[in-house]
């Protein structure tokens, strides 16, 4: 038992020394973070000043005065237009008026603004004229025509116009406000045990994460512990080892040792990910978004199918790592074991838009899937806690079954170099005392 | 005392006999030689010994217990193929492979020390195996098999890679170990080195044993039927009749004679042919030439035949 622990140490110990690590461990979270922040930063921030001229053939001063109003109060205390526009609201704009009168030829002073445009990219203009068939056409001129608050423009020249015309229709300031308020639809859902929780939307990007990760993880650190076998075997080191420890124990401290880099990795980034949420949350509120938020069961049940997925996996690879001489030849031999990993993230839309029929529920039980399939169902309809605890304990058995068959072939392959072993031959090893 | 003991060892692995009913023993503070040729089993003797394999029948003994993992801190392996790991300074492997039989962190350090000194690596500690020698590498993989003080030591090939220089301290290293009433077992294709330090050999060939006792003895049984002569001049004044092969190497020939012959004829020939006689010795045949004449059932070369 104590040598299983000195293996452990040093697996550890090797690889969170190393740079990559540090690299990987500190600044992946940075970069999420900026990739997460940034989007959101710069969305905020708006465009800046925006001057648009306004080209106005309506005949009617009110108009001009509306929209100007309408824009030009936005960020500045206009909660209800802040509140639908979040990402949007700080963008200044600045408008003039250039009346054109009802003779005057709209198309010629379009031409020679749109000249003007043409070269100073930042003239915008905006022309509102009398439609044939609707009593107010607009039109927007600019060099770019695809960012953000080009919405808030359109949304804040309806606002204005509706406003403008229930006016008209003799409704005063205050009965406008209460009648165009809008409303917010509130999503709730139904959990197994009967109760109601508040979310919904963000259950999928939290799923999908969830399955994303888990399978990167599992996938990167199963790789590990494979290329771990393989050096120990090419660099002739095992024969050494094998006169020491059984070579369970060899291969059980690998795959935990590695393990436990793992865990460490994901503790990392798990912490800042709460950091991030917590941090975010705030961020998002003042931006009038909400934040997926990450219930503790969920992270706990991700913890354990986690663990459960790597040490399956990361059994199978050692399994593979030892049958193989060279890393080259492993690319080969570690196919199935991959694809095992891979299916789930080929079929996890399926699940995810039907979480609860039998088929979905009959792949989560599968142990090679149950890692990625069943926390998402998790994720996204909290399955029955006997579903759960069965899928665990299918992943447990099979975690046991896959460690004897991979200590007995791990034992023998190790030794073995040169052609690599036929299915039939790794079924007499197993039989070897 | 007997230290190691065969009885009647078999291991198979499907239909290949690996080690067919092998039998020896190695007395306590001894070298013994365990040789063969390539595929002969000695591996996977050594590999019984060191348990890592389990005999298919007959027993394997160590200091009278049957091998089990307890008694592998008592042992040192040198195996033939052996290496370091890539990312990992030398002080740090070689506290590793100590801790890993039973010596605690503190003492390993001491020893890595020690070890490191006496070998002449201690410039090295905080290297890794990438800035070493290949003979560096191999000088370290020794320590790695001897830095727990075991009282049994199996080195295959201990020599190999080594430079003249390290190769003479590392023998005295050896001899040191085995002054200290340590046992080792020695395998290695370098007969010359067999010659100098083993006290009791055994050959194996095809997983049998062909050939045991102590080295004295073996070469007794052979008698002193080799003749060494240094000479100048032509070689056909030996005849069919006299020699059994003839090994001519650039500054001496070394010759078997045939069951019977007299040695004095050859000189007499020798010099009635004209050859110019500088050296004249009857001497017990080489290991080599035993080794050779048991594995294949005939002497090394044909009459005449020249070998490096």
């Amino acid at each position: 038992m104590k040598k299983i622990l000195i293996i452990i140490k040093r697996e550890y110990l090797v690889r969170v020394r190393t740079r990559a690590f540090m690299i990987g461990t500190i600044i992946s979270p940075l970069l999420m973070l900026a990739l997460i922040t940034l989007p959101i930063f710069f969305a905020t921030r708006g465009g800046g000043d925006r001057r648009v001229t306004v080209l106005d053939q309506t005949g009617d001063p009110d108009m001009f005065a509306a929209i100007k109003r309408g824009l030009e109060a936005r960020g500045e205390g206009d909660d209800e237009l802040n509140r639908r526009d979040p990402g949007v609201g700080r963008t200044n704009y600045t408008l003039t008026q250039r009346v054109v009168a009802p003779g005057e030829d709209l198309q010629a002073v379009e031409l020679q603004y749109q000249q003007q445009a043409s070269q100073d990219p930042n003239l915008t203009y905006l022309v509102l004229r009398p439609g044939s068939a609707e009593p107010l056409e607009v039109e927007y001129f600019a060099k770019n025509t695809s960012d953000f608050s080009i919405g808030t423009l359109e949304r804040a020249i309806n606002d204005a116009v509706s406003t403008l015309r229930l006016k008209r229709a003799g409704l005063n300031t205050a009965q406008i406000a209460a009648y165009t308020k809008r409303i917010e639809m509130k999503r709730n859902k139904i959990t197994s045990s009967g109760g109601v929780e508040e979310g919904g939307r963000a259950d999928f990007v939290v799923a999908f994460i969830m399955l994303f990760f888990i399978y990167m993880t599992v996938l990167i650190y199963g790789l590990a512990v494979m290329r771990g076998v393989i050096e120990e075997k090419q660099s002739r080191i095992v024969e050494v080892l094998v006169s020491s420890v059984r070579p369970t124990q060899m291969m059980l401290g690998k795959v935990i040792g590695i393990g436990m880099v793992a865990l460490t990795q994901v503790g990392v980034w798990a912490l800042s990910a709460l950091l991030l949420t917590t941090l975010g949350v705030s961020v998002f509120a003042s931006r009038g978004l909400t934040m997926p938020n990450l219930p503790i069961s969920l992270l706990i049940y991700f913890v354990v199918y986690f663990v459960l997925g790597y040490f399956l996996f990361s059994t199978l690879y050692a399994l593979v790592g030892s049958t193989v001489s060279s890393e080259e030849e492993a690319q080969q031999a570690q196919i199935p074991v991959t694809i095992l990993l891979v299916v789930p993230m080929m079929i996890f839309n399926m699940i995810m838009a039907n979480p609860t029929s039998n088929a979905s529920i009959a792949l989560s039980m599968i142990p090679f899937f149950a890692p990625t399939l069943m926390m998402m169902r998790i994720a996204v309809v909290n399955p029955p806690l006997w579903q759960i605890l069965l899928s665990m304990l299918i992943m447990v058995a099979s975690i046991l079954g896959c460690v004897w068959v991979a200590a007995r072939i791990y034992r023998v392959g190790i030794l073995m170099y040169g052609k690599r072993p036929s299915i039939a031959e790794l079924g007499r090893w197993l039989r070897y005392s | 005392m007997n230290v190691i003991e065969l009885n009647h060892v078999t291991k198979r692995f499907d239909q290949f006999v690996a080690v067919k009913d092998l039998s020896f023993e190695v007395r306590q503070g001894t070298i013994f030689g365990l040789l063969g040729p390539n595929g002969a089993g000695k591996t996977t003797s050594i590999r019984m010994i060191v348990n890592i394999f389990a005999p298919d029948e007959g027993d394997v003994l160590v200091m009278s217990k049957h091998v089990s993992p307890e008694l592998q801190s008592r042992i040192g392996y040198l195996p033939e193929e052996r290496g370091l790991y890539k990312k990992m300074k030398i002080n740090d492997q070689l506290v590793f492979f100590a801790n890993l039989k039973g010596v605690n962190s503190a003492d390993a350090a001491r020893r890595v020390d020690e070890w490191l000194s006496r070998l002449e690596l201690s410039d090295w500690k905080n290297k890794k195996p990438g800035d070493l020698s290949k003979g560096m590498q191999q000088k370290v993989q020794f320590i790695a098999s001897v830095i727990h003080d075991p009282d049994v030591m199996i080195l295959d090939e201990p020599f190999s890679g080594l430079d003249p220089v390290s190769v003479s301290l590392l023998k005295n290293v050896i001899l040191d170990l085995k002054r200290r009433g340590k046992t080792i077992i020695f395998s290695t294709h370098q007969m010359e080195q067999v010659e100098q330090m083993c006290d009791d050999i055994c050959l194996i060939n095809h997983g049998t044993q062909v050939l045991i006792g102590g080295l004295k003895e073996v070469k007794r049984r052979y008698g002193k039927n080799t003749v060494i002569l240094d000479y100048e001049g032509p070689d056909s004044f030996l005849g069919d009749d006299l020699v059994k092969h003839h090994n001519r190497f650039p500054n001496y020939s070394e010759i078997l004679l045939n069951d019977g012959a007299d040695a004095q004829e050859v000189l007499k020939r020798a010099l009635a042919a004209g050859a110019r006689v500088n050296r004249f010795e009857l001497v017990e045949p080489s290991l080599n030439e035993i080794f050779i004449e048991s594995v294949t059932g005939k002497a090394s070369g044909s009459n005449g035949g020249v070998r490096q």
